[in-house]
């Protein structure tokens, strides 16, 4: 079990663009859109059984007629500039409770995606996923661009509205990039073949939030769509941005009105609305995680109960 | 490499049945109708599914006092046409571990037929007959099984190991069975001898196991006992077991404080 390929496209030296759901989903909202607005065509996908769980029985009048598992398939996408392959999945494997990849898993189905990438030949992947920071969700969200060689930092310094890590105050150039996003980095690194990882910027008290946050996949889609070359219609993303953002706004009201979270906690988020993107963190480390106590705290309380399986 | 399986004995079978059963369900139901079964057909474990690979063996479980470790076990019994197989649910590499049943079962075992026992708690209150909805991977099963008043199950959502093994078997081309007895929401906890005794009543018929069912009649009397003196005592109670045996639907926070207060009750009764 592995790869099955339905049939092999003649691709002239493709860049890769791999997403997976995250945070706010803003790795795979962005290079989905990106896929259906380019029409690119499925040609493969990695069995799921060794990876995945079932998410779907069908029993009908008794009988069971389809057991469905979480996809990971391969496109493919001829253009004038750059040929491009595209990989989605719909999760990212997990070994026991844990939210992102890790584990063997984790590591065999980053070495299969990285096999088609070498296979077509592939110079370079692209991976998305989100950067939680300190920002306010009325602002627009920078990407945070992540290579696996020193050789790419003065390339992606140069992406329109991306920032290094070494440009992000107090961070001085460290970080992780948790589950596939991060792994296949590595995984690409170890093989030699270059690979960058853009994230769009989400606020962290919306890290646990059950919604997407399309204006970060937006900002890395502005990205993706330089490199590639292309143009295409961002109106319906807008249209969710827009969507989300006066839901976030009427969610925040809520609470404060409910007091459901402290005084105190609603000025750090408001601290956050006029504070300018380069400037230095607006609150403390402190403040920022006695916030999140209260905004996870709420995000849980809202989550989905026990759900029956049959 | 470690094989999967380690045997202690090596009986003989004659194209049997292979009867699954989980350690954790609701209402206990699973685990409580292959105890019957092995008591009554005196089974003695033959193969054990090694829990390396599939369990958490970071320390142990510790359940009503006493320390618990995850097995799998397959069980054999002087009926050579049937296979009991009772184990905790695998938490890693389930497709594996499920096509481990699936191997020992076809290959040494030979099986002709799989039957799976999960309980499915329903809104009904526990005075209501249960009926025992069932899933088949083929057609043949479910026409052979016309008769012994099974309903068919319709059900689209996440499925349940039962259900999984279900699957794997009907891509081996295995026919096969998932039974799912209701029981009432608020007994999920405790144990629904009703829903066990009508499973019981099910198989015994299938295999002409000539069980003797009488000591879950007196369970079930003495937990009707227990549950109408709580009605009494509690007027929301009965107003809510009222209800439901009106076929009337409870709000979320009624059903709450419904299996709360009987759970509570049943426990100290326990």
């Amino acid at each position: 079990m592995g790869i099955k390929l339905y049939k092999e496209p003649e691709l002239n030296t493709p860049i890769m663009l791999c997403g997976w759901p995250g945070i706010g989903n803003i790795g795979i909202s962005a290079i989905d859109n990106l896929r259906r607005a380019l029409k690119a065509q499925e040609f493969g996908e990695i069995e799921p059984l060794d990876f995945f769980e079932p998410r779907k029985v069908v029993i009908e009048g008794g009988l069971l007629k389809d057991l469905q598992f979480p996809s990971s398939k391969f496109y493919f996408l001829r253009i004038k500039n750059q040929d491009s392959i595209f990989f989605i999945g719909q999760e990212q494997p997990t070994e026991g409770r844990t939210r992102y990849a890790e584990g063997k898993k984790a590591y065999k189905i980053a070495n299969l995606v990285l096999d088609v990438a070498e296979k077509f030949g592939c110079r370079r992947v692209y991976t998305s996923g989100a950067a939680v920071t300190q920002i306010h969700h009325t602002v627009k969200p920078r990407v945070w661009a992540v290579p696996n060689k020193q050789s790419l930092i003065k390339e992606v310094k140069e992406y329109e509205n991306t920032i290094v890590m070494s440009e992000i105050d107090r961070r001085s150039s460290q970080g992780t990039i948790a589950g596939l996003n991060g792994l296949l980095l590595g995984v690409a690194r170890k093989r030699d073949l270059e690979a960058v990882c853009l994230m769009g910027e989400i606020p962290y008290y919306l890290q646990g939030a059950p919604w997407p946050y399309p204006k970060g996949s937006k900002s890395v889609l502005e990205v993706l769509t330089k490199i590639l070359d292309v143009e295409i219609d961002l109106s319906q993303l807008d249209e969710l941005a827009r969507t989300v953002e006066e839901n976030i706004e009427e969610f925040l009201e809520s609470l404060y009105n409910a007091e459901a979270i402290p005084p105190q906690v609603k000025d750090e988020i408001e601290k956050l609305r006029y504070a300018k993107p380069a400037e230095p963190g607006p609150i403390t480390e402190e403040e920022q995680k006695k916030m999140m106590e209260h905004i996870d705290e709420l995000f849980k309380e809202g989550g989905p109960q026990d759900e029956k399986h049959l | 490499m470690k094989s999967t399986f380690r045997f202690s004995e090596r009986p003989k079978f004659e194209n049997p049945s292979l009867i699954v059963g989980w350690e954790q369900d609701n209402g206990k139901l699973s685990p409580k109708v292959i105890e019957y079964l092995n008591k009554k057909l005196k089974s003695k474990s033959f193969c054990e599914i090694e829990p390396m690979d599939f369990f958490s063996l970071a320390g142990v479980v510790i359940e009503n006092d006493v320390a618990q470790f995850p097995e799998g076990k397959f069980y054999y019994s002087q009926r050579n046409d049937l296979v009991i197989f009772k184990s905790n649910e695998p938490r890693f590499e389930r497709y594996r571990f499920l096509n481990a049943i699936a191997d020992l079962a076809q290959s040494y075992c030979k099986i002709k037929e799989l039957y799976t026992i999960s309980a499915t708690s329903a809104p009904i209150a526990h005075t209501s007959p249960r009926r025992i909805f069932a899933a088949f991977n083929q057609h043949q099963i479910s026409e052979s099984l016309r008769g012994y008043g099974l309903k068919d199950l319709n059900w689209q959502g996440p499925p349940a190991i039962s259900s999984y093994l279900l699957w794997v078997a009907k891509n081996r081309g295995i026919p096969g069975v998932s039974l799912w007895p209701e029981i009432p929401f608020y007994l999920a906890a405790g144990e629904d001898f009703q829903a066990i005794k009508l499973t019981l009543s099910f198989l015994d018929k299938k295999f002409n196991l000539g069980l003797d069912l009488a000591e879950l009649d007196e369970e079930i009397r003495i937990q009707n006992i227990n549950i109408d003196r709580l009605k009494e005592e509690d007027s929301e109670i009965n107003k809510l077991i009222g209800m439901l045996e009106s076929e009337l639907t409870l709000s979320e926070a009624e059903q709450v404080e419904l299996t709360m207060k009987v759970t509570e009750l049943l426990e100290k009764k326990g």
